[in-house]
C-alpha cells in the first residue's frame, strides 16, 4: 500500500486504455507511454497492462506504508530509484520525484497492479469524461498482490534496457505518414511543414500536444472525420496539434500527417519546450 | 468514395454519399474486415482501425453484393427540453426570428443520430431546420453542463459530459446521455451506457410550464 504525499504536476492511474468504444465518442485513453508502462509491469512479472501510477513531470511524493516490491520505468525522475529497475522498498520510505531528467512521464508499478475501479473495461483515469477521480494528497493505493508473481531474487536482478533514443532530451525527429488532407495543403506549405522546427507548447496535455512554429496556410475545415492519437492536425491558427491518448474521437481540422504507431510513446515523452522536426516516409 | 490509409493505423473510407455511408455502417455492424478491431463513423467517412487496404477492398466487394436494408426506424424518442438556454436571444437575433419561433423550429423536426463523437455519447443530429443553421460561436465556452441542448452548423446536439464547446445553447434536458454506472459493469452494454444510438430518431418537446 502506498500513500500519496504530494501529487506534484500530476498523478493518475492508467493501464492500456479502453478499446472498442471510439464509435460512441469515448477516447481510448490509457498510459501516455505504453512501452514504459509495460516495462514497469514486466519488471515485477505483472501482466503488461496492469494498472500503474503515471507520474507527470516533477514534484510527486509517495510514501510506502508496508514493505513492497516496486518497479519504476519511463522518465528517470526519482533520485533514489533508477528508472528501469525494481526493488523492495521498506515501510516508511518516501519516493520523491524531484530529479531533473529527460522525458515527461514516469511509471510506478506494484505487484499485480493497483486495485482500481474499471470503466468500460479499463482502469484508466479520464477526468474530462468522468471516469476515475483525481488523486489527492492522503489517498492510499493498494496493490492486488502482496509479492511479485515471480521470485523476488529474479525481480531484484532484472534491469530493463531502454533504447537510448526512446526518451528525447531536447530535440526529436519523427518520420511521418501523409495525412488524409495532405493534398489539401499546397506543395509550399507541405515543404514548410517539414523544413520548420516546432516547439512543444506548455498548453499541451493528455488530449493533445500543441506545437508552435511558423504558421502554415490552412485549407478549409473538413466535415468531422475520425481522429486517432498521433494525428498531426492544423487548426485555424496554422499551428499544429498532435492528438494524444485522451484526444477526441472525431474532429474537423485538416490532418497533414500521422505519426507511426510505434512513435506515439516517444512523442508522449517529449516535454514542453522540446524541438521537433519532421520528414516524410516514402 | 475514397479509400486511403490512415498512417499505419487503419483505412479511412471518405467522401461517402448517403447510400454508401448507410451500407457501410450496416456492413460494419455485421462484421469487420480481418485484423480490424473497431470502426469509427465520421460525417461522410468511416475509419476501419487496424485494417489493411487489400482486406478492406475484399470486404467492400462483399458489401457491394450485399442487400441494402434501410435502417430500421425504431420509433421516435421524445426528449423533453427546458428551453432556457443562454443563447436563445442571440440565436433568435442572428436568425431574424423570435425566441418562440426558435423553439418551435427546433422542436418540430424528427432528428436522426448521425454519429457520436466529441464526447462520450454526444449525438450529432441530422434534421435541423436550415433557418437555424449558424456558424459556431466565435469564442467557445469553457464549461458547458451535461444535458445542454445546443445547435452548431447544420446539426443539433446534446452535450453529454461537462466540457468546453462552441455551439449555441438553447436549453437543457434531464436525459443522461452517458451513464457512468453502467460503464462500470464487468461487461458493459452499450445500450445501457449510452441513451442514444446511431440511426435512432428523436424529437425535442418543450417542457410544459406549470
Amino acid at each position: 500500500m502506498i500513500e500519496i504525499l504530494s501529487i506534484g504536476s500530476g498523478l493518475s492511474l492508467q493501464d492500456a486504455g479502453r478499446s472498442g468504444w471510439r464509435r460512441f465518442g469515448v477516447p481510448s485513453g490509457g498510459a501516455m507511454d505504453r512501452r514504459s508502462m509495460a516495462l514497469a509491469n514486466t519488471l515485477l512479472g505483472n501482466s503488461t497492462q496492469a494498472p500503474v501510477l503515471e507520474i507527470a513531470r516533477l514534484g510527486a511524493q509517495v510514501r510506502v506504508l508496508s514493505d513492497a516490491w516496486i518497479a519504476l520505468a519511463g522518465a528517470d525522475f526519482c533520485s533514489l530509484f533508477k528508472a528501469g529497475t525494481a526493488r523492495l522498498v521498506l515501510a516508511g520510505e518516501v519516493l520523491v520525484f524531484d530529479q531533473r531528467a529527460a522525458g515527461l512521464y514516469a511509471y510506478l508499478a506494484v505487484p499485480g497492479g493497483f486495485r482500481a475501479e474499471h470503466w468500460l473495461g479499463s482502469a484508466s483515469t479520464d477526468l474530462r469524461n468522468g471516469m476515475g477521480c483525481a488523486l489527492r494528497r492522503g489517498d492510499r493505493l493498494e496493490s492486488l498482490r502482496a509479492t511479485p508473481n515471480i521470485t523476488t531474487e529474479g525481480v531484484a536482478r532484472r534491469v530493463a534496457i531502454e533504447p537510448t533514443d526512446q526518451i528525447c532530451e531536447n530535440r526529436a525527429h519523427f518520420e511521418l505518414y501523409r495525412g488524409t488532407q495532405y493534398e489539401a495543403f499546397s506543395a509550399a506549405t507541405r515543404e514548410k511543414f517539414v523544413r520548420s522546427e516546432w516547439t512543444i507548447s506548455k498548453r499541451s496535455d493528455r488530449t493533445g500536444y500543441r506545437l508552435e512554429g511558423d504558421s502554415l496556410a490552412v485549407p478549409a475545415s473538413i466535415p468531422s472525420e475520425p481522429v486517432l492519437p498521433g494525428s498531426v492536425q492544423v487548426p485555424g491558427n496554422g499551428q499544429l496539434i498532435i492528438t494524444m491518448r485522451d484526444g477526441p474521437t472525431v474532429g474537423g481540422y485538416a490532418k497533414i500527417a500521422f505519426l507511426k504507431a510505434d512513435d506515439l510513446d516517444r512523442m508522449a515523452q517529449c516535454a514542453p519546450g522540446s524541438l521537433l522536426s519532421f520528414s516524410w516516409l516514402d | 468514395m475514397k479509400c486511403r490509409t490512415y498512417g499505419d493505423r487503419g483505412v479511412l473510407l471518405s467522401s461517402l454519399n448517403e447510400a454508401e455511408r448507410s451500407r457501410l455502417l450496416h456492413r460494419a455492424e455485421s462484421g469487420l474486415p480481418p485484423a480490424c478491431d473497431e470502426y469509427v463513423l465520421g460525417y461522410d467517412s468511416i475509419l476501419l482501425i487496424g485494417a489493411q487496404t487489400i482486406a478492406v477492398q475484399e470486404w467492400l466487394e462483399q458489401t457491394n453484393g450485399a442487400e441494402v436494408r434501410a435502417i430500421k426506424p425504431s420509433g421516435c424518442r421524445i426528449i423533453e427540453v427546458d428551453y432556457t438556454g443562454a443563447d436563445l436571444d442571440s440565436v433568435a437575433q442572428a436568425c431574424n426570428l423570435t425566441v418562440t419561433e426558435v423553439i418551435e423550429l427546433h422542436s418540430a423536426p424528427v432528428y436522426t443520430v448521425r454519429m457520436m463523437g466529441f464526447s462520450p455519447g454526444f449525438p450529432y443530429l441530422d434534421g435541423l431546420d436550415p433557418r437555424l443553421h449558424l456558424d459556431r460561436r466565435s469564442s467557445p465556452r469553457d464549461h458547458i453542463l451535461p444535458g445542454t441542448v445546443a445547435i452548431g452548423g447544420a446539426h443539433a446536439g446534446i452535450y453529454s459530459v461537462a466540457s468546453p464547446g462552441g455551439w449555441h445553447l438553447l436549453g437543457h434536458t434531464e436525459l443522461n446521455l452517458f451513464n457512468l454506472d453502467a460503464a462500470r459493469d464487468l461487461d458493459p452494454d452499450p445500450a445501457r451506457v449510452f441513451a442514444l444510438t446511431v440511426g435512432q430518431r428523436i424529437r425535442f418537446q418543450p417542457m410544459s410550464t406549470p
